[in-house]
Order: structure tokens, then sequence, then C-alpha cells
């Protein structure tokens, strides 16, 4: 069951939300990893998912770009289904980014060719604006110097940095982040993080899925906890983290060692 | 058309035999060929270092010549040279095992040098001997993930078994011949024996892919 | 005991024909097997369940048969399945690919499924097609770790070739054979026979270990 707590002002209220869970059921054979999940982005948002491994959270992110199929329920874009259709969904993907814990870099591209390939590929933009394109991308999350570099020769939070890139260039609706930071050193966290408040402060609406605390708690506009493919409490960050309502939410937050 | 099986039937019993040939043949070189291959790994490992090229030569060598030429050089060839003659059974195990454990040698020598130096490095901090540290350490690991490997071998040594009637040895492939010759009916009689070599070898090959799959989870360290 | 290593040397333009044939062969399966390869590998990653299985019985089948009784097989089976009399080196041709096929379209299909999952969710988040992942991203990547493994192939398959010698295709060994049956210098013929493949073969053997040494992946 989901917590039914009536949310305090959220962002952009006045607006119709980006993206809209509609009890949402996703099964791995026997197992449910998402039991009738409810949930509303709003525009601007930045939405921290956070709770126990297996929690399904990242599930719910991947359902949300439609890597995984879901099994009962919708998932809503500006109010529209996500569409069945391999073809079509692909069209609903370029409205969305997706960072990756694993970076995921193409190997054999530079960090330059590594932004620019999603407009080149599928919106078919030219080389040259595309690269373009990426120059401007790669400055902005301070790589610009880096541009040749392939991802071998590029740190794990270079390499993060450039996945944001990369992602940004399709210029999306919504971001989408899969635990970014859980495969990085903890001196490299920092740079990575950067970036993504900076995005915030943009205006990006943002959905990340991350075991990062203070950052939750910095610069999310909205939490949700998850356990056992449930939502068991949602809120601003002040709630959760100081004045859970809900005890295993107070649990997990203190499993993790945080003090308020 | 008409196909006409009896002679398969007929025969069967001729047959039976090839098989036992082939299946002795098969088994007994693979054993030959890991063992041989394991002697020389260990030579070319631990062995005196003028050794050591010629072990290459050898292992490189057998790349080289297809074993159909290594065959028929050991049973008419050698002969000629040594005055010493082979029946052809063992002229073929003899040929095989020469050029499958170039293959063995190879396989076991990379199975050892896959293995963290740190373990070699932990054996010896702990007093081991360089023997200890083979027998204990380095060959009980190399030799699981080497399974697949070695499964591989034996399918190569059923395969090879195939080239041995050449020089007539009586296997299957080789009472394959005949029969097709005596019958007038090869199509149906090599059909029928594709079907058994296909029944030899399929459940190896899965045995050995499977290996492989469950090797590959072990090798993640 | 007397030899007279003489014998080579005046049939020396014979053998080298027959070397060439060899070479030739090689060249001649790989070019087809290659492409044939990629054909069955990319039926069997396929979404068609008929396409999948047709790839699947083909690859196990000829993966678990001895070349020399393909050989023989294809000897007896094509002129009778299509009535017309083929030469024995297209039979020796027909045999041979249909083998390396098998083998090449394993090295593809496990060169393509090790690219991790990952890069292809990657491609796929940025709004490429599956079809575009797969050749701008899987593909490339694979290519890296599948041609050390053709290479092997390609010196197996040289080695392989001895084996249409059974059906009087005039390759080397077979032209050796001949030879040594027509002089009875058996260890002179023999013995060149064996050498003639070590020149040609053991520069092959050398080359594919540069090439895992270069492309080999290192995880």
């Amino acid at each position: 069951m989901n917590a039914t707590a009536s949310p305090p002002a959220r962002k952009n209220a006045g607006q119709p939300p980006v993206l809209v869970y509609e009890n949402v059921r996703k099964l791995y054979g026997d197992f449910v990893a998402l039991k009738d999940v409810s949930l509303q982005v709003q525009k601007g948002e930045v939405m921290c998912l956070i709770g126990p491994s297996g929690s399904g959270k990242s599930t719910l992110l991947r359902c949300t770009n439609a890597l995984e199929t879901i099994d009962g329920g919708r998932v809503l874009l500006d109010g529209v289904p996500l569409p069945a259709r391999e073809s079509e969904v692909r069209k609903v993907r370029q409205r969305m980014g997706m960072v990756f814990q694993s970076f995921e870099l193409f190997p054999h591209k530079s960090a330059l060719d590594n932004v620019a390939m999603g407009p080149v590929t599928v919106l078919g933009m030219s080389q040259a604006d595309a690269r373009a394109r990426a120059r401007t991308l790669l400055d902005k999350v301070g790589l610009g110097d880096k541009a040749q570099n392939f991802p071998a020769n590029l740190s794990g939070g270079q390499q993060q940095r450039v996945a944001i890139a990369r992602a940004l260039a399709m210029e999306p609706e919504v971001m989408l982040f899969d635990e970014p930071t859980s495969a990085l050193d903890p001196e490299t966290v920092g740079e990575v993080l950067n970036v993504m408040q900076k995005l915030a402060h943009e205006g990006m609406t943002m959905i990340v899925v991350t075991h990062e605390m203070s950052f939750a708690r910095r610069v999310a506009d909205w939490v949700v906890v998850f356990e056992s493919g449930a939502i068991i409490e949602q809120g601003p960050p002040a709630q959760i983290f100081d004045a859970p309502t809900v005890t295993r939410t107070r649990d997990f937050l203190g499993h993790l060692g945080w003090n308020g | 058309m008409e196909f006409d099986f009896s002679p398969i039937a007929d025969n069967w019993r001729f047959f039976a035999g090839g098989l036992g040939v082939t299946v002795a043949l098969s088994i007994i070189s693979a054993v030959t060929s890991i063992l041989a291959g394991l002697f020389i790994a260990l030579l070319r490992l631990y062995g005196p270092g003028w050794l050591r090229p010629v072990l290459v030569f050898y292992i490189d060598s057998m790349r080289a010549i297809p074993v159909l030429v290594v065959l028929v050089w050991i049973y008419f060839a050698v002969p000629l040279i040594t005055g010493m003659s082979f029946p052809p059974f063992w002229a073929a195990l003899l040929a095989l095992t020469l050029h499958i454990a170039a293959y063995a040698a190879e396989v076991i020598r990379a199975g050892i040098e896959s293995i963290r130096p740190g373990q070699t490095r932990a054996a010896l901090a702990l007093g081991m001997s360089r023997a200890q540290l083979l027998r204990k350490v380095l060959l009980p690991q190399a030799t699981i993930r080497m399974l697949p490997a070695f499964g591989s071998i034996l399918t190569i040594a059923i395969k090879d078994t195939a080239i041995a009637t050449v020089i007539a040895v009586p296997e299957l492939m080789h009472r394959a011949e005949t029969v097709a010759g005596q019958s007038y009916r090869p199509v149906e009689v090599f059909t029928a024996v594709m079907l058994a070599y296909f029944c030899i070898l399929f459940p190896v090959t899965r045995l050995v892919d499977r290996l492989y799959q469950r090797v590959a989870h072990m090798g993640r360290s | 005991m007397n030899f007279d290593w003489s014998v080579i040397w005046t049939h020396r333009s014979a053998l080298l024909e027959g070397a060439a044939l060899t070479v030739g062969l090689t060249v001649l399966t790989m070019l087809l097997a290659v492409p044939g390869g990629i054909v069955l590998a990319l039926m069997r990653l396929s979404s068609n369940k008929l396409a999948r299985s047709a790839s699947l019985a083909f690859v196990e089948f000829f993966r678990n048969l001895p070349l020399i009784l393909v050989i023989y097989w294809a000897f007896y089976v094509m002129p009778m399945a299509f009535n017309v009399q083929f030469s024995p080196i297209t039979t020796a041709l027909v045999a041979l690919v249909l083998n390396v096929s098998a083998y090449n379209a394993e090295t593809f299909r496990a060169g393509i499924n090790s690219i991790r999952k990952g890069q292809m969710e990657a491609a796929l988040a940025i709004g490429m097609s599956r079809r575009q992942a797969m050749f701008k991203v899987v593909i490339p990547q694979a290519a890296r770790r599948i041609l050390p493994v053709i290479a092997s192939t390609w010196v197996s398959l040289f080695k392989d070739t001895s084996l249409v010698s059974v059906i009087a295709v005039g390759e080397l060994a077979y032209t050796a054979m001949q030879i040594r049956a027509q002089t009875f210098r058996v260890l002179e013929m023999l013995t060149a026979m064996a050498a003639l493949y070590w020149l040609m073969g053991y520069p092959q053997a050398k080359l594919v270990d540069w090439i895992h040494r270069k492309y080999g992946v290192k995880e």
C-alpha cells in the first residue's frame, strides 16, 4: 500500500505533472518487483528515490523509459501513456535522458563523439552541428579540454560527466539518474553531484535513484522512499530526513547512519 | 528415388565393432594427450632453459601440420627409418597423441598462468616448496578452469579418429566406407553414420558448453 | 635402405600447384564462410523463432560431425540430391563452407553477446533503434573480440583442407601422396609434404599469435 498522506505544496503544483505512474506493476517470474506503484513527478522537480537495494527504485526508473516493460498499470509522459511498440517508444526515449551507474560510454568513440552520437544517429544532425553542440555540453560539465579523450583515458567521474552530457545532447524533458555515483571513488563523487546540482538549478526535471543522502537532503524537492516494491513514504526532504512519519523510513535512514 | 537402409541393419555388428574402436581410440588418445600435454607444459614452465625453444617448436609445428600428415608419416615413413612398424591402431594413437598433446600443453600452460600471482606468493610465504605450490595450489585451481578445454580435447579426439580411416584403422568411419562400397548404398550408410557420430558428439559438446558457463562464473575473481 | 631426395625437386611444380590449391581452397572457403557465419549468427539472435531454431540446428549439426565424414557424405549425396555431377573441388568447397560457417556462427554470436547489455541499453536510452544500436555500438566492439578467433579458425581450416584429398581433390596432400604412389619414394614425399605444410602453416600460426596479442581482450 502506498502512503496516502496528502503532499504539501509541490513545485509547479499548478501545472500538470510531467510524469505520472498509475498502479505500475512489474514482475520477474514470480518475484513482484513493483507493487501497484503510483507517483507523480512535477515539472522542474528534482525527485530522489531512496530505499534499500532491491526495493524497486531502479526498476521503476527503467520502466519510465521502457527499458523494461511493465506488467500492469500505466506510465504517462505529459499525459500520454507510453506506447507499446518499440518503434514508437524510441521517440519517447528521445525526450528522456538516462545516466547509468556503470556510465556505459561507448569505448570505441571519443568523448566528443560519444556526446554527438545521439544527435547524429537519432536526430539526423550533421556531424559538424552535432559536434558543436557536444563541445558546448562538454564545456558545461567542465570537460571541454577532454573532448578528444577516449573513455579508457578518463577517470570514473569524468566518464560519468561525459555520460550526462551525452544524455543532455538529446535535449530531454526529463533526466533519469540510476545511482549515478555508486560506482565512483569518493573523491570524484563530488564533481558529478555538482553537475547534477547545476542542472537542477537550471530547472531540469530530474528523477534520481541514489544513496547519497546529503545530496538528496540538499538538492531534492521531493523524496520518495521505497521498500519491497512499494512506496512507504514520500514528501519534502525536510520531512523525510528530519521528521519521517513512517517507522520503516526511520529504520532505513538509521541503518545508513543518517543522524539528521 | 528410393532408399534402402538394410545394409546398416544387416551389418550392425560390424558397425558396433567400429564404434567400439572409435570410442576406445578417442578416450585413450584424449587421456594420453592430456597427460603428455601436462608433462610438456610443466617442462616448459619449470624445466631447463635450453629445452624451452625445442618444446615451443614442437607445439607450433603441430599447429601448422595437419593431423592427416602426421598420421601417414608415422604409419608409412617411420618404419622406413627405424625398421619398426606399428599396427594401424597404435600408429593412429601415437599420431593423435602427438598432435593433440601440443594443444593440450598450451591449454595447461595458459591455465596455470591464469592463476593470480598472489596465490603463488601466498603459498610461498607459508613456506611451501615449488612442488607443493604446484600440486596443492596451482594445479587444482587450473584443473577446474581447464575442464571445458579438456572436454574440447575429447571432442577433437573423437573427430580425429575418423581420419584414421586412411590407414585402415577399423573404426566407425572405415566400417562405413567398407559397407558403403560393398552395398552400393553410400547415401544411406553415410547418413546413418553421420547420425551416429552426431549422437556421440552432441552430448560431449553440450557438456563442454555447460562447463564453460560454470567455469566463467568461477573465473570472476 | 636408400633415399632419393631429388624426387622432391623433380616434382616441385606439381607440389607447388598442390600447395597453391590448398591456399586457394582456404581463401575461398573463408570468403564464403564469414558471410555465412554472420547470417547464421544474426538469424540466431533475431526475434523470429523459426530463424533462431533453423540456425541453431544447422550450427549444432555441423559442429558435431567429423569433417572427413561430411566430405564423404557431400560427395555421395550432392549428385543424388541435385541430379548433377559436381567436380570434386566443388564438393570439397561445399563441405568446407558448411563446416566452417557453423564454427564462425558461434564465434560471431559469442562475440556479439560478450558486449555488455549496458551498452545496448545506453544506445537505446538516447533513442537509437535496435538496429542502429547493433551496427553502431555493439558490432564495432564485437569485431575486436571476433578477429582473433576467426584468425585461429583460419589456421584450422588451412590444415583441414588436407582432408579433401580423400575425394581426389588435387591439393597438397593428395598431390604428395600421388607422387609417392608413382615413385615409391615414401619417406621423401611424406617428409616433403610435412615440410611444405610446416613452411606455410608456421608463419600463419605466428601471425595468429600476434593478432591474439594485439586484439586480445583485457578485462
